[in-house]
């Protein structure tokens, strides 16, 4: 039924005889694929990047480009929320300038999805990625999980409560980030998940035993040092320390089924018809990209079939919640509640 | 006047010689600057004699403020020194150039400005005097030779739109621009600005390198994170003058010197994507 439809639709974009067979065979399958069985990229696509990642994703871009010398892609990089908006009040004027959106956080996605601005993504496309990752009208690139960075010499993990909520009750000494948008995210799916009055009571029961950092980071570098017991961070940054400094006492643990374990994902938006943008966002869902992004960045990859970084528990194993990560878009309620308790 | 020819003289070779070594700072600050971009900053050279008379106009101008202070003149305003400065078209060609010779020209205004409103003694705002006037040359020597440098095609073209770096070597690049940019406006009194400016520049750059750079150098990330977000914020609230502000600035870049090494060590020994 899948590859029915997938070849109706190619049918109907007319690009059914410009397929080679391998891409026509791999386009079929579910699960990462090759780039080798990938179509060549030809033509013209201007592609909003939103900063991230220092250089990788860039070194991304390169690849794909001398990998196809008949692609002339223009890049115009941002920051994600602005380019977000920007991509907004183009489609309002009118104005279409950017063919595809490549977002660091789903929040930007959803304004664009949510401004009707995104085309939809072939079935076999969205195939692909693990389940509770597909979705019509973009496509989660790499992921980021939530995680308890916490110091293996003050804390030992049966210490360590598996609901998030129950953070806001212990002893344990806790490390944040409150004005970091990763952080903030993670509070909205909590607002969403828990609602208004206990994300409220959370952040002031938080308040109470915490420090603060700057960034995710600081905080999983505070938890080393053994400045608190205990923080909420991306797993990357613990993953990275642990690679240049093996013996730091620090250790992921994982809550259960709450936003205190949200998957949240880095994506990518067709913003123009046609095979074109559909298949610039194959390269990026192919077995090298995904295992080259959980290489270099420690991003989680999101296609079936690809291994994860090293020294993060497996997808399969963790119990994320279940939810849209486009509502993360809406982060003006939580900023307005983390100021109101004084947080921010 | 031949005094004032041989000093300028021995400022610009000065400038130019150091500035040889710190060229590259030079293809840089673009974007931010408040002063409108045009012609006077993307063709130097045809503005050099221009320029030269500014700062002649400039160290009169400032001079007979502080001559109106020596003659106890009640009508003195010190707000006079900040109209001048923003009256020339020098002020963006240097801001766009070579900000650290652009904060110490704030930071001597600001030096004369507050050494009269003290009521300091006249000797004490003459020496701030002398310093303004030694950054005012220094600049004009940093903008001839930006000229020659823009001449040659060896510097990008000033934008008013910023352009964003795209390797982390570039990102270490822009942060020490930025960065002189800190003591810039901290120098210019826009001590908001100038801690928003820190915060920024930790958030949309040092983060996005600051991955790579931990597995390499842990400890060198966590003295940059406590730069970042505690001694160069402090140095700020605290208000503890502008070269104490500028010493914790260079201490920053020599650290980020050491993080681009790493950063370039990182990218020649990466695997290819494909």
């Amino acid at each position: 039924m899948q590859r029915r439809t997938f070849l109706q639709g190619l049918a109907a974009a007319g690009a059914l005889g410009s397929m080679p067979f391998g891409a026509l065979q791999a386009m079929t399958q579910t699960g990462s694929v090759s780039v080798e069985t990938l179509p060549k990229l030809e033509g013209d696509l201007t592609l909003y990047l939103g900063r991230g990642e220092g250089g990788l994703y860039e070194n991304v871009l390169k690849a794909i480009e001398k990998r196809n010398p008949k692609l002339n892609l223009k890049v115009r990089r941002g920051g994600s929320a602005a380019l977000a908006n920007t991509i907004v009040a183009e489609t309002k004027a009118g104005v279409k300038r950017a063919d595809l959106f490549w977002a660091v956080d789903t929040g930007s996605i959803g304004v664009v999805t949510d401004a009707g601005a995104a085309k939809p993504l072939p079935a076999d496309l969205t195939a692909q990625l693990k389940d509770g990752f597909q979705y019509s009208s973009w496509s989660p690139v790499t992921g980021r999980v939530r995680t308890l960075p916490y110091n293996t010499k003050r804390v030992s993990e049966q210490q360590i409560p598996d609901s998030v909520m129950a953070l806001a009750d212990s002893d344990l000494k806790i490390g944040w980030a409150p004005a970091y948008s990763s952080f903030q995210s993670f509070v909205t799916a909590m607002r969403i998940l828990e609602g208004e009055a206990a994300t409220k009571s959370w952040l002031k029961g938080i308040n109470r035993n915490s420090k603060k950092y700057a960034g995710e980071l600081g905080v999983v570098m505070g938890v080393e040092r053994g400045e608190v017991d205990i923080g909420f961070a991306n797993h990357y940054y613990t993953l990275r320390l642990k690679s240049g400094k093996p013996d730091a006492n620090v250790a992921l643990a994982y809550t259960n089924n709450d936003a205190g374990c949200l998957v949240n994902a880095s994506g990518i938006v067709a913003l123009s018809e046609g095979s074109l943008p559909a298949n610039f966002i194959r390269y990026l869902l192919s077995t090298e990209v995904q295992a080259y992004l959980a290489r270099e960045a420690y991003e989680i990859p999101l296609v079936q079939g690809v291994d994860q970084p090293q020294g993060l528990v497996s997808l399969s194993d963790l119990s994320p919640p279940d939810m849209d990560l486009r509502k993360l878009a809406d982060l003006r309620p939580t900023l307005n509640m983390m100021r109101d308790v004084g947080v921010l | 006047m031949t005094t004032t020819l041989k000093r300028m003289s021995a400022l610009v070779f000065a400038s130019a010689m150091s500035l040889a070594v710190v060229s590259l700072a030079m293809v840089s600050s673009r974007a931010m600057a408040n002063g409108e971009i045009g012609d006077h900053v993307n063709n130097l050279h045809a503005h050099i004699s221009e320029y030269t008379e500014e700062v002649h106009w400039l160290e009169s101008k400032f001079g007979s403020v502080v001559d109106a202070y020596a003659a106890k003149d009640k009508s003195l305003k010190t707000d006079a020194l900040i109209e001048y400065w923003e009256e020339v078209e020098f002020h963006s060609a240097i801001e766009t150039q070579f900000v650290p010779i652009y904060a110490s020209i704030w930071q001597g205004i600001y030096g004369v400005k507050m050494a009269i409103d003290g009521g300091k003694s006249l000797s004490e705002v003459r020496k701030e005097q002398e310093n303004l006037n030694h950054a005012l040359w220094q600049a004009l020597g940093a903008v001839k030779l930006a000229a020659q440098y823009q001449k040659k095609g060896l510097v990008d073209v000033v934008k008013t739109t910023e352009k964003e770096p795209t390797t982390g070597p570039e990102v270490i690049d822009d942060i020490k621009t930025r960065l002189d940019r800190v003591v810039a406006k901290y120098a210019e009194q826009l001590h908001e600005v100038a801690t928003t400016l820190v915060h920024d520049t930790y958030l949309q750059r040092f983060e996005g390198v600051e991955g790579d750079l931990i597995a390499k150098d842990a400890a060198l990330v966590e003295d940059l994170e406590k730069d970042f977000n505690v001694t160069l914020p402090q140095a700020i609230s605290k208000n503890k003058g502008v070269d104490s502000v500028r010493a914790v600035v260079e201490t920053m870049q020599t650290k980020l010197d050491r993080a681009r090494a790493l950063l370039v060590e990182a990218e020649k020994s990466r695997k290819d994507v494909f």
